[in-house]
């Protein structure tokens, strides 16, 4: 029984940082129609980001998670106009045209880094984030994995408040539900687009810093973290963000419950398995609140 | 004297071989209430879009305000206060009513966002359910909301595509009414609108376009009169001898 909990309380702290990671995808989603293959670079990225700055300024990674958000948002608001650019300039295809994109953006980003720093993996240095945490009659939880979870929690609850208690929050929401009307409305779309890709490539590239303090920061791990933002997104109903609350935790629990009981090597065929059953079974995603994109 | 509010110098549109405007020139009066009336596919849509900036004109331009605003984005056009409506409604579903109001990034002008928004739930008369989700409101709710949303942004000139499409005629009088309200107060309309019933009660001038030209200009029973009008509408009078030898 102590195990079960322990695995089920571990598992909802890796959902914390999963869903950090899935509700600036699915964001992104719904406010640029854009399917960003990029997501798992980012976290990556983020990771590579915390180590470095943390052993140059030789401070704890924790203290570097304010600068490497804001070093993020920058490059996404930066990176958002040509991605702009691709999707609405009299291509056919606007939405292959951006799955390239994006392509392009996670091979760069993989090839930097790899170019940069090798092909091993690097520490990102904590002091903070070390030992672990008793609860009695439960067990231990490592301090880096509770601090996560806090942190995932904490982000995901601004952001959402940003989305739906702000100014900004409320034009970035009108773009998702349908960017003609938000136009006409006097929104200027190109700027929140730039807004909404800064605050999610600032968002999942904290949530890097997180899991690289957790795992080490490895050039090979952000397809993984893709495949995940994928899963939640499935998941929790395209374009519906409350859903991805629900999902991330599902992700960790499901990843957490099947490394313990069964193998860590089954966790991604259960999931994908998962994914395709919801996609048959109620492509709304498992609460039914999700809306195919107009 | 009257001001003009809009005007339009040669504004063409081309889509490839298809002149979708054709040398439109046009000028409307501030406080007018201007109909747009012609067949299925003669250009209407096309104005608006071309007027509201979703279109960059080929050749020609458009004055608001006494500003050159043929290149702008729409939004920048929206803030500056001309606003349009679409013949199918479609508010932020996901949103409040009040919500909904509040999205629209209105002029600086409005020093309280939230007090403007009551008072125009309050002269639209859909106040009681300012804090419904837009998802489940009746069409007509709609409509009435799609209104609210542009006097927002505080226009001087309204585009109104089919106002009366879809409505019950109680609906329809009510939206009509409010139309006209507004109108007294100064706000221009410019309305497509198949309903002719609706044209000859409430627009000053009726323009008629056809195969993307401007071919009419004038009251609506000038224009209904006219022969060319007649002629676009019901196609040309064919001498049957001629046709069969």
């Amino acid at each position: 029984m102590d195990l079960f909990i322990q695995t089920l309380i571990n598992g909802l702290l890796l959902g914390g940082i999963y869903i950090s990671v899935g509700i600036g995808f699915a964001l992104v989603f719904g406010v640029l129609e854009v399917i960003d293959f990029a997501v798992g670079e980012y976290v990556m990225v983020g990771a590579f980001a915390g180590s470095v700055l943390a052993a140059g300024l030789g401070i704890d990674a924790l203290f570097v998670v304010p600068l490497v958000f804001v070093a993020f948002y920058a490059i996404g608001f930066f990176v958002q106009p040509f991605l702009h650019h691709v999707t609405t300039s009299n291509v056919p295809m606007p939405i292959l045209m951006a799955l390239v994109f994006t392509f392009g953006v996670a091979f760069f980003a993989r090839g930097g880094i790899l170019t940069t720093f090798g092909p091993n993996t690097r520490e990102v240095p904590t002091s903070i984030a070390t030992g672990g945490v008793t609860v009695s009659a439960i067990g231990t939880f490592p301090v880096a994995r509770v601090l996560t979870g806090i942190f995932g929690i904490v982000a995901v609850a601004a952001f959402l408040y940003y989305l739906y208690n702000t100014k900004g929050g409320l034009a970035i929401r009108a773009i998702a539900e349908d960017r003609t009307d938000a136009r006409l409305m006097g929104i200027n779309i190109a700027r929140y687009q730039s807004v909404a890709y800064g605050m999610y490539a600032g968002l999942t590239a904290t949530a890097g810093v997180f899991i690289g303090i957790i795992f080490a920061a490895d050039p090979g791990m952000g397809m993984q973290y893709t495949a995940f933002a994928f899963f939640m997104v499935v998941l929790a109903g395209m374009g519906y963000l409350p859903g991805i609350i629900v999902s991330g935790l599902v992700l960790g629990v499901a990843q957490a419950m099947f490394s313990t009981y069964v193998s860590g090597a089954w966790v991604f065929f259960v999931l994908f398995a998962l994914v395709y059953v919801v996609l048959l079974v109620s492509p709304q995603g498992i609460l039914g609140r999700g809306e195919p994109v107009s | 004297m009257t001001e003009t509010v809009l005007e339009t110098t040669n504004l063409t549109k081309r889509f490839g071989a298809l002149t979708a405007n054709d040398d439109i020139s046009l000028s409307v009066d501030r406080g007018e209430i201007r109909g747009i009336i012609g067949p299925n596919g003669s250009g209407k849509t096309t104005l608006f879009n071309n007027l509201t900036g979703f279109y960059t004109p080929d050749e020609g331009s458009i004055v608001f305000d006494g500003t050159d605003i043929t290149e702008w984005e729409p939004h920048r056009i929206a803030r500056a206060g001309m606003a349009r409506t679409f013949q199918i409604v479609s508010p932020f579903r996901n949103m409040t009513v009040t919500q909904n109001l509040l999205a629209v990034e209105a002029p600086d002008s409005i020093e309280d966002k939230h007090a403007r928004a009551r008072e125009i739930l309050e002269f639209l008369e859909i106040d009681h359910i300012a804090d419904n989700e837009a998802r489940g409101m009746s069409g007509g709710q709609q409509k009435l909301l799609e209104l609210a949303r542009v006097l927002m942004l505080d226009p001087d000139c309204i585009l109104l595509d089919e106002p009366s499409a879809g409505v019950n005629p109680a609906l329809e009088k009510r939206i009509l009414d409010h139309i006209q309200e507004l109108n007294d107060d100064g706000t221009t309309f410019i309305m497509v609108e198949h309903d002719m019933d609706v044209m000859r009660t409430i627009a000053d001038t009726v323009t008629v376009l056809d195969q993307g030209q401007l071919i009419a200009e004038g009251s609506f029973d000038e224009v209904t009169g006219n022969d060319r009008v007649r002629e676009a509408y019901l196609g040309r009078e064919v001498d049957l001898e001629e046709v069969l030898g």
